[in-house]
């Protein structure tokens, strides 16, 4: 009998950094501003310390104009090299 | 720094400031000193951090989490500290057939108050602290 197997941890990765710097160098506080967070919060997500709801996800992605999985990535542990 | 933490340092030095006076003071001048007790009423003001100026975001999700996951811990420590003490505190205090004085009753408010917003406040302060690493 197997022991008991859990489902892979799933990594959400996120490309906010790089958009920011590709929108004309946008600082971290123009960018919480825009979606109505804190710059703590802008932080924490680029550092992938905070994960965002649905909502704050796709205000993000409005931001840059681009679709939210532009935004973010999802990779189940298994996939994670 | 955010109001959440700017709230939860204000709490904490509050917490501190009883605590000292009330230590010091009984010290020095014995039950008297529990007046002290009263700056705990600063913690009322604890509040007017999260005023809103001119459009700036004060209060975001993640302050929401992070509130909610510091009250969460501070409650439960308070009860399992609360339910230790009435179980074994109190017998191996004043016995079986013992009475708890009212004074002790009463002054169990604010030790339970300064207990709850003493570790919210440092459990705020621990996840900002966790999270806030990569400043830009």
């Amino acid at each position: 009998m197997s022991g008991r197997e859990q489902p892979p941890r799933p990594v959400i990765k996120n490309q906010i950094r790089r958009l920011r710097f590709n929108h004309g160098e946008m600082t971290q506080q123009v960018l919480a501003e825009k979606v109505g967070v804190t710059r703590q919060t802008i932080i924490a997500l680029e550092g992938e310390k905070y994960l965002p709801s649905l909502e704050l996800a796709f205000r993000l992605a409005m931001a840059f104009g681009v679709r939210i999985d532009d935004v973010f990535q999802y990779q189940a542990e298994s996939e994670v090299p | 720094m955010t109001s959440l933490q700017k709230f939860a340092w204000y709490n904490l030095g509050i917490i501190s400031l009883t605590g000292l006076a009330v230590a010091i003071g009984y010290l020095i001048v014995g039950s008297p000193a529990l007046g002290f007790l009263g700056f705990l009423g600063f913690l009322g003001f604890g509040p007017l951090f999260f005023v809103k100026r001119g459009g700036k975001v004060i209060f975001d999700e993640r302050d929401r989490l992070i509130q909610f996951r510091a009250s969460t811990i501070a409650y439960s420590i308070f009860w399992v500290i609360f339910v230790m003490v009435c179980v074994f505190g109190t017998i191996t205090i004043y016995g079986e057939n013992g009475a708890v004085p009212v004074t002790v009753v009463r002054l169990s408010v604010f030790w339970a108050l300064m207990l709850v917003y003493l570790v919210q406040s440092i459990a705020i302060l621990v996840q900002y602290a966790r999270d806030g690493r990569g400043d830009a």
